[in-house]
């Protein structure tokens, strides 16, 4: 029996039967490690941990009353806030530039340097928050190098209030730039060499050209890329914790680093789903914003 | 179109530059591990002068390094191994058959991309406490497979998407059976699609911290991400030499893994994402 798509598409039910066999194993598992725990992981929001009594016990929604009132949280959010964005951001614009590079017809060696952009994302998280870490320390390289350039006021990176975030944040942009980079390279790839061409003939510059056609062409790509790196560098949770544990005094708290402490530290689960639980909403909103621009 | 000698140089130095900054703090983990602590601090950036293969000598012998590797191991194959077996027919189903909830089933997958891994974490520990695994390597496993199978799944049905569907028609005319043209036609096509998988749990697994340090409480049961994140904060003067030779052991593994199967692991994912 012969089976075409458009056979198929008249017998949707037939198509199922066949279908189940295949999904059913993956179905199951994600179920079973993905949709049940993530339900039994928001559950644990209507629970405090009393020390007293060494017990959970239901406490409605207090968890998130709490959550409302505490300064630690509103500041981690923001924090949080700001390391996405400006991530994610200057991810994008350096990968970018970099991948027009790679992408040129004058590069030599294209293939091994293409290779070689790979490499930060080899690197286990903790290798490359304790690279970054020694790179940051007062007498490490980087305030090495400085006071070489003249530099008198070397900053303290790790420790300065102003500056502990933004270390993290050097370190996050470092480690995701290889990925960010190889799928604008495809995008690019992707592009009929002719339009280019044109539009270089035309007299377009290359911030022109990038604007008007490169990036409207791949726009596709471009909103993948940027919804799945937002959602991994918000959830991202190594480069914190080994680089500065959210300290000093909270100035570089983020909200994954936030929950763990209240979940695993002081016991208080419930406080560290409440937490969680916005996570998820913030996160959930981009994926729905995705979406939508997708299907349009 | 040529392009002016001038700007072509200046293109090299530009990529250069960039390539310098992704490199160089891998050069410094190389450098700190062949340093002792005194000619770390004293020239922080410099070639080592006299190499010493005393860090990686204490690394080895000392502590549970050892046992860690081993799990690691383990873990990183097992999660391997597992996201293969179950994501391939998922993956060939979305890309093969038209069900109701297909979309659905896609969007899911992206939706998990979102879930904080706070409520996953707290979600599957009551799980894997019924089952009495937790701080055991199975109960790591199932964590890590769980992490990898939605994007696994996405690109694996980029990988059978491009496989033409005639290949198979042809096969089932010629009398095979769906099963049997799956097997000894479409699985045979889909390796690098596979070897990218493999590639993504691998890496995946292998450098995972967040559920490792939650559920992984003994020093017998870490694995090397926890190792490393332990030993740096042991307290007391940070061993810079030591820890330096500990993450570069860690990472050469992977390291090596991944520039054989990145080749899979970008096409795959390149591949996913244009169409």
């Amino acid at each position: 029996m012969k089976t075409s798509r458009s056979a198929n598409a008249r017998r949707p039910f037939l198509e199922e039967k066949r279908a189940l066999p295949f999904v059913a194993p993956a179905l199951a598992v994600l179920c079973f490690v993905s949709l049940y725990p993530l339900a039994q992981g928001i559950s644990r929001v209507f629970y405090s941990f009393r020390a007293l009594t060494g017990k959970n016990v239901y406490s409605g929604l207090q968890n998130f009353v709490l959550l409302f009132r505490d300064p630690v949280f509103i500041r981690a959010l923001l924090n949080s806030l700001v390391w996405t964005v400006t991530s994610v951001a200057a991810m994008f614009f350096v990968s970018y530039i970099l991948a027009t590079m790679l992408n040129s017809r004058h590069l030599r060696f294209r293939r091994a340097f293409r290779t070689v952009t790979l490499i930060p994302w080899a690197l286990p998280g903790v290798v490359v928050s304790l690279i970054w870490r020694y790179i940051f320390l007062s007498g490490g390289p980087l305030n090495t190098a400085l006071s070489g350039l003249g530099v008198i006021h070397l900053p303290a990176w790790l420790i300065d209030t102003h500056l502990a975030l933004w270390t993290c944040i050097i370190a996050n942009i470092w480690m995701g730039i290889p990925f960010v980079t190889i799928m604008i390279l495809a995008g690019l790839q992707s592009l009929e060499g002719d339009i280019l061409e044109a539009a270089a003939i035309d007299g377009a510059s290359y911030l022109q050209t990038q604007l008007r056609i490169v990036v409207p062409s791949i726009k596709k790509v471009i909103l993948i890329i940027l919804t799945l790196e937002s959602i991994w560098t918000f959830n991202s949770f190594d480069i914190v914790y080994v680089l500065t544990r959210g300290g000093p005094a909270n100035a570089s708290m983020t909200l994954p680093l936030y929950a763990y402490t209240w979940a695993y530290g002081s016991q208080q689960a419930g406080y560290g789903a409440a937490i969680g639980i916005i996570i998820l909403l913030i996160l959930l909103s981009v994926v729905v914003l995705y979406i939508r621009e997708v299907l349009q | 179109m040529r392009m002016h000698p001038f700007k072509q140089v200046l293109l090299h130095v530009a990529v250069l530059v960039m390539i310098a900054f992704l490199v160089f703090p891998l050069l410094l983990l190389v450098f700190n591990s062949l340093k002792t602590q005194t000619q770390i601090f004293e020239s922080p950036m410099g070639i080592p002068h006299g190499v010493t293969w005393d860090n990686f000598r204490t690394v080895i012998t000392g502590g549970t390094f050892l046992i860690n590797l081993r799990n690691s191991a383990i873990v990183a194959f097992s999660t391997v191994i597992l996201a293969i077996i179950v994501t391939a027919p998922a993956g060939y189903a979305l890309s093969r058959f038209k069900f109701r909830g297909r979309t659905a089933f896609s969007m899911w997958l992206l939706a998990t991309q979102a879930f904080p891994g706070i409520i996953m974490v707290l979600g599957l520990f009551t799980v894997l406490k019924v089952y009495g695994l937790i701080n055991t390597l199975p109960g790591l496993v199932i964590m890590h497979t769980s992490f990898a199978l939605p994007f696994s799944i996405w690109l694996l049905k980029g990988y059978f998407d491009k496989i033409p569907i005639d290949l198979e028609e042809a096969a089932r005319i010629d009398g095979c059976t769906r099963l049997r043209a799956l097997v000894s036609i479409i699985l045979p096509l889909s390796v690098p699609g596979l070897l990218a998988v493999a590639t993504f749990s691998l890496l995946l697994s292998w450098n995972e911290f967040f559920f490792a340090l939650v559920i992984m409480r003994t020093n017998e049961t870490w694995t090397l991400p926890v190792y490393l994140a332990r030993f740096l904060g042991s307290g007391g003067v940070v061993q810079w030499g030591p820890l330096s030779a500990a993450a570069l052991l860690v990472t050469i593994p992977v390291f090596v893994l991944f520039l054989l199967g990145q080749r899979y692991l970008v096409s795959g994912l390149t591949g996913g994402a244009i169409k």
